[in-house]
């Protein structure tokens, strides 16, 4: 990766971050229902 | 103001890094995703307008059929215009579909649901599906099953975003509503509430991904990227082949083949999971399998999906394209015998069986399009996957309606036995059987579908060259 600029590296930043909330988000909560499979 | 999205004006500037795009196009499907989590607000909506299930499950029928088309038809305008503006005109048709069914709700008419959420929105899934996906390839030529296996990993991850999401928006916006309580609805005012919310919301998500969104310069390559490398294996292709010409090649109808069976047998698993699985561990009047454990091996089943999109299109980078889809149906044949003669011995075995079925059909979505760029090159290949994602909404509706027929015969899905899947799973194995020869068949594409070396280049492709 070339990258000179510090306002990339915190688009970057940025971008991964809401990305993986949001995907991070989603796992956990379909992680906790998938959970009832063992405990329901 | 259109043409500030326009191809020539997003050509990245030097040492713009390609590890934008990956979350740019995430952000596209995180939110179009949304269409497999419509099940969550279904009972609302049947409740509050007095419709019928089917009458319901049309508006999301629509929304797919919508997909395949406006993915077909409008894949060389997503070529020739470029992902910005592409994703731009999918956040709008998507969210303007989210606001149309909002008025549909708030008075009473049903035909502004399947007006806005199934048509509008339909479009915006098809165009938003495909906007970023040759973009991805043109990003990473040295790694395109992981660029595309991310963006794709982002459709199953949007519907477990708002699965949870909509329940909890419906619980703040109606205080009645439990959605843990069977027979409970949100009330209309909490429904439209949430179609604006989600309408508003996505429209905001989707605009970060066409704000990031770049394509790269024509003469751009990754450091230490040696096309004649990448380009030697035997299936990958230097030539251009156009989306006209692709469909012309028994190449593209074979990969649309491989499409449909690994897409129909999913769906065979998907589309019953929860009362299959209650089904196969019932002993005399009731299950072994409580509904809340049903509950959660959906749950598990989303995960392996999403999971199996980023994986096994990852691995596809280095395992070969046509290899890995004589694993996704090889063994998925393998898996789905298993499943229909040992699935019932024990409910580890059962779920093992059925998360690895489902990993190989989100596998078979998200390595398509390096599949497509393999035989066809990177010239129109959004466009050639548009074409092809018509296998998907032709197996959405053949899929169900084979597990359907089957099970319908031997009785009712939750008051089955084991013995009632098997005629469907073992049909599956057949389905499967099919798309493995087909694949088996797929060869180089033949030199006369070739476009003339200069046309492949991006300078006549869209103006890429600055």
């Amino acid at each position: 990766m070339r990258d000179g600029s510090s306002g990339q590296v915190g688009r970057l930043w940025v971008s991964w971050l809401l990305v993986g909330a949001l995907l991070g988000y989603g796992v956990v909560e379909t992680v906790l229902t998938a959970a009832r499979l063992f405990t329901g | 103001m259109l043409s500030a999205l326009d191809r020539r004006r997003t050509v990245a500037p030097p040492g713009y890094s390609r590890w934008l795009i990956p979350p740019a196009a995430l952000a596209i499907h995180l939110c179009i995703g949304q269409v497999y989590a419509t099940s969550v607000y279904k009972n609302s909506l049947i409740a509050h307008f007095d419709a019928s299930q089917t009458a319901i499950g049309v508006i999301f029928s629509i929304a797919i059929v919508m997909l395949g088309l406006s993915a077909a038809v409008a894949g060389t305008w997503v070529e020739r215009n470029g992902p910005r503006k592409a994703m731009f005109v999918s956040a709008c048709f998507w969210s303007v579909g989210f606001l149309v069914g909002a008025v549909g709700i708030a008075t009473g008419q049903l035909w502004l649901l399947y007006l806005g959420y199934g048509l509008l929105g339909g479009i915006g899934l098809g165009i938003g599906y495909i906007s970023p996906v040759s973009t991805l390839i043109k990003w990473f030529p040295d790694r395109p099953g992981l660029a595309t296996g991310l963006a794709i990993m982002g459709f199953g991850g949007g519907a477990m975003v708002a699965s949870p999401l909509s329940r909890q928006l419906l619980t703040l916006y109606d205080r009645g509503y439990d959605p843990d309580a069977a027979g409970s609805t949100a009330s209309g005012s909490a429904l439209v509430w949430l179609f604006v919310t989600l309408g508003v919301g996505y429209f905001l998500v989707m605009m970060f991904g066409v704000a990031n969104v770049r394509v790269p310069a024509a003469d751009w390559r990754p450091a230490g990227f040696d096309p004649a490398r990448a380009t030697a294996k035997p299936m990958v292709t230097t030539a251009s082949v156009s989306a006209a010409n692709a469909v012309r090649t028994p190449q593209f109808w074979l990969l649309w083949v491989v499409l449909f069976c690994n897409v129909t047998a999913g769906i065979g698993i998907l589309e019953q999971a929860s009362p299959m699985i209650q089904d196969f561990f019932r002993e005399g009047g009731g299950s072994a399998v409580s509904v809340a454990a049903a509950g959660g091996f959906v749950g598990l089943l989303s995960l392996f999906n999403m999971g199996g999109r980023f994986a096994w299109s990852t691995a596809s980078d280095l395992i070969g394209r046509k290899r890995v889809y004589v694993l996704y149906l090889g063994v998925g044949m393998v898996m789905y015998v298993l499943l229909a003669s040992v699935g019932r011995v024990a409910t580890g075995l059962f779920v093992l069986l059925a998360c690895v079925i489902v990993s190989f059909y989100g596998g078979g979505f998200a390595t398509m399009p390096a599949y497509l760029r393999d035989l066809f090159g990177t010239y129109q290949v959004g466009a050639i996957h548009g074409r092809v994602l018509t296998a998907w909404s032709a197996a959405g509706v053949a899929g169900p309606l084979i597990v359907n027929g089957f099970l319908d015969a031997k009785g009712e899905p939750g008051t089955l036995t084991a013995a009632g899947y098997r005629p469907a799973l073992l049909t599956m194995v057949g389905v499967l059987a099919v798309g493995f020869v087909a694949n088996l068949l797929v060869r180089p594409v033949p030199e006369r579908f070739h476009e003339p070396t200069a046309v492949g280049s991006g300078e006549v492709e869209g103006g890429l060259a600055r």
